[in-house]
């Protein structure tokens, strides 16, 4: 007997996991959301999500957070990362490794860590709850955004470049109308990977004593008080929102891959 | 060749019996296995491996060889070890940690099955009015029998007294108490503006020490905290026992209410909501006062000791929040399988053992229900008076180990009352048996029941920024950045109908014209 694969056969092992574990966990979530406490069909949960002043103010809580917190990663990882793909150094994956390595230390000790360094800075340390915690989810996050910027940047065909300047753009303009745009998928997936994870990343908050719920927390406070069904109602609507600003900013990447075919 | 054959078919057969022969005798001594499974709070149980000089070196029945308690294996081990010993089954102990009441509760909702549980008072009152329990057999609550270690060692105080808060609450013979406590707020004295501020639960609002007091992250001890400053004057002015219980276990919503603005207040106030991080802060002096549980308390005196910074708790003279966390045979595990509850009861008594006793309470910090002569000694071996010490006095706790005895011990770790002598503050000793006048204040606190997601949405009302308490100035400040960078998007996206009359369709074109 011989052993056949084909190509589809190879993705079994994804699909099982899949479904058992992204899959499985959704429908339960969908199966308590909508229903009420007695496992009867309820739209209750749903509108409590949108009534409650609570939940809004939450959701705009954690937004305003995780947008801060995507900027000043962008600010900051954008030059490093130009800097990092454009230098000439032989050891720049050394450098780049330099960057990357607090990502392979456990988070809470990093966090832990930044803990003291901040109460060290800032005296009182709960004196400054937001600050603080844009301060430690960029720490945590920053690598996620400089790693997609450096390898969009790495890509960067240099020629276009020496174009640019040889048809008279001085270096600003140069970085603007070419350097930026060709990086614009690098920025999105970079803000993604650092927006998604940063509105619900609550232990960040708890360990630098932000005592403001964030989604990851209020979900957290009705599950402890057995309240299954607006804790998914939550989730759900939180996997919506991510859901749609993934699809957006897809198709903001794909309209500038159509650009850099324009500037081809 | 043939004959070689025979051999080698002999031989083998030979070896093949001798294999049948011995594995027999394997089986006839293999005996059954029952499995029990433990779920404990975490680090709530000795996990043994001490250092030699961790030796507490007071007598001890219980060990073979030589004096002293000495933990070298965890206690899970040793107890495999000794029912083992003394049954003709074996038992294997599946030892699980919550680190919450709620995520046990959950878990055993999600279906997860344990034998044996050791949840807080109000989760024990939850899961017997589910019914979700088996009762302790009479054998294990017959005092006389030998082995009875819980039975005989319970201080009668918590239980299998006439008037034992067990008994008067209905737990007795179900659950069995595993340990217990107050609660109240661990402080630093050398940093107060005035050592009065710490007696009272006042100190969690107090602006003085804006943003120098924790809190626990937990709904159950917050309100209670609360009630006490709401109602500090009425608790002060002495109230009856009943009274008492009456008005800290109360959930009208005008006391959530009441409640919620004060915890709003508490919220401004405090350092931080901390779950586990506010004993680490204590010793290292981020803060100067944090509400704590008496086992905790100890724990972090001890830690700051070897830091050599000395801190003391509190209990508060409104009330203390009277606590117990119990063992429970859950209904799924172990009704019907009679060899299991033996092994679950058996484990209970092991736990119960003075010297395993003491062994809990120098490896946990938290104070054990037994109340043997064991435990006594290890107090005194702990706490008691130097011989050289000059100013000693007798230390009561006649309620919890039975009458005569009077712990002496040095009064430099009691702050006493002018006037009365009363002591509510102290260190680790205080700590771990309170004094009669702090249990006369003390309350047991009862389970939410169905008003639990009441006082949840009043939680969630403290801990969420709520959006009609954003200011105008912020509402102002963030749809003026909206319009902006909305502006910003327009501006880019018609740069060329705005801005630049002809779109460049030819880069030469451009360059001509400068």
């Amino acid at each position: 007997m011989k052993l056949r694969f084909n190509r589809k056969q190879l993705c079994i092992p994804y699909a099982v996991f899949l479904v058992f574990f992204v899959l499985a966990p959704l429908f339960v979530i969908l199966y308590y959301a909508f229903t009420d406490g007695q496992g009867k069909i309820s739209f209750s949960n749903f509108a409590n999500f949108f009534t409650n002043t609570n939940t809004l103010g939450t959701l705009l809580y954690s937004f305003s957070l995780a947008i801060v917190t995507t900027l000043v990663c962008l600010v900051i990882a954008y030059p490093t990362a130009y800097i990092l793909a454009r230098s000439n150094l032989k050891k720049k994956y050394v450098l780049l490794l330099l960057f990357i390595l607090p990502m392979w230390i456990n988070f809470t000790l990093r966090i832990t860590a930044l803990k003291e360094i901040l109460s060290l800075l800032e005296g009182n340390i709960s004196a400054y709850p937001f600050l603080n915690s844009v301060i430690g989810m960029t720490y945590d996050f920053m690598p996620f955004m400089i790693l997609p910027l450096y390898t969009s940047l790495l890509k960067l065909d240099k020629s276009l470049l020496e174009a640019a300047s040889d048809l008279g753009g001085n270096k600003l303009t140069v970085f603007l109308r070419v350097t930026l745009p060709l990086s614009v998928p690098g920025i999105i997936s970079g803000m993604t990977m650092v927006l998604l994870p940063s509105m619900t990343n609550y232990v960040v908050l708890d360990m630098l004593y932000n005592s403001t719920y964030i989604m990851g927390s209020l979900i957290g406070s009705y599950f402890s008080a057995y309240d299954w069904n607006n804790g998914s109602m939550i989730s759900l609507v939180l996997l919506v929102i991510i859901f749609i600003v993934t699809l957006v900013t897809n198709r903001f990447s794909d309209k500038d891959s159509n650009a850099r075919g324009a500037v081809l | 060749m043939k004959y070689l054959k025979k051999i080698a078919a002999l031989s083998f057969a030979t070896l093949l019996g001798g294999a049948i022969v011995v594995s027999g005798a394997g089986c006839a001594e293999k005996k059954q296995t029952v499995v029990l499974r433990v779920c404990n709070w975490e680090e709530y149980i000795d996990l043994g491996d001490w250092d030699s000089e961790e030796l507490i070196d007071i007598d001890n029945p219980f060990s073979d060889e030589g004096e002293g308690v000495f933990g070298d294996n965890s206690i899970v081990d040793d107890f495999t070890e000794w029912f083992n010993a003394e049954h003709d089954y074996k038992v294997e102990v599946e030892y699980s940690t919550f680190g919450t009441n709620e995520d046990l509760y959950n878990r055993l909702s999600l279906g997860d099955e344990y034998d044996l549980v050791c949840p807080s008072d109000y989760m024990l009152m939850k899961l017997i009015d589910e019914g979700n329990y088996v009762p302790f057999s009479e054998e294990f609550l017959d005092a006389d029998r030998e082995g009875n270690y819980y039975a005989q060692g319970v201080s009668r105080y918590i239980d299998c007294g006439e008037d034992s808060i067990f008994v008067e609450y209905g737990w007795s013979g179900i659950a069995a108490c595993y340990m217990w406590g107050t609660t109240g707020l661990v402080y630093n004295p050398e940093q107060l503006q005035d050592v009065s501020d710490v007696a009272s639960w006042d100190m969690l609002a107090n602006e003085n020490y804006k943003r120098q007091v924790t809190i626990k992250d937990n709904v159950r001890d917050a309100y209670f905290a609360t009630l006490g400053i709401i109602n500090s004057e009425k608790l002060k002015g002495g109230l009856s026992a009943e009274e008492r219980s009456t008005v800290l276990n109360d959930t009208d919503d005008g006391t959530i209410a009441a409640a919620e603005d004060m915890l709003k207040r508490i919220k401004e106030n405090v350092y931080s909501f901390e779950t586990d991080s506010g004993k680490a802060d204590m010793v290292t002096g981020k803060v100067i006062a944090n509400l704590q549980w008496s086992g905790d308390a100890v724990y972090i005196m001890d830690e700051a000791d070897a830091e050599e910074t000395e801190l003391w708790y509190s209990v508060p003279d409104e009330c203390t929040n009277l606590w117990f966390d119990g063992w429970l045979m859950l209904k799924d595990g172990v009704e019907g399988n009679e060899r299991r509850q033996q092994a679950a009861e058996a484990f209970v008594n092991f736990l119960s053992r003075p010297d395993n006793a003491v062994r809990n309470m120098y490896y946990i910090g938290y104070t054990s229900a037994v109340a043997d002569g064991m435990v006594f000694d290890y107090m005194d071996w702990n706490y008691g008076a130097e011989e050289d010490e000059e100013e000693i006095f007798e230390y009561d706790l006649s309620y919890f180990f039975g009458e005569g005895y009077s712990l002496t011990t040095g009064t430099a770790d009691f702050e006493f009352e002018d006037g009365s002598g009363a002591i509510n503050r102290g260190r680790q000793l205080f700590a771990q048996y309170p004094p009669a006048n702090v249990i006369e204040r003390s309350v047991v606190m009862l389970d939410f029941g169905d008003r639990l997601s009441v006082i949840n949405g009043m939680w969630i009302n403290v801990r969420c920024l709520d959006v009609k308490d954003i200011s105008p100035v912020v509402w102002g400040v963030v749809s003026a950045l909206a319009a902006l960078s909305a502006g910003g998007v327009c501006l880019y996206v018609f740069r060329y109908k705005l801005f630049i009359k002809s779109r460049p369709k030819k880069g030469y074109e451009k360059i001509e014209n400068k």
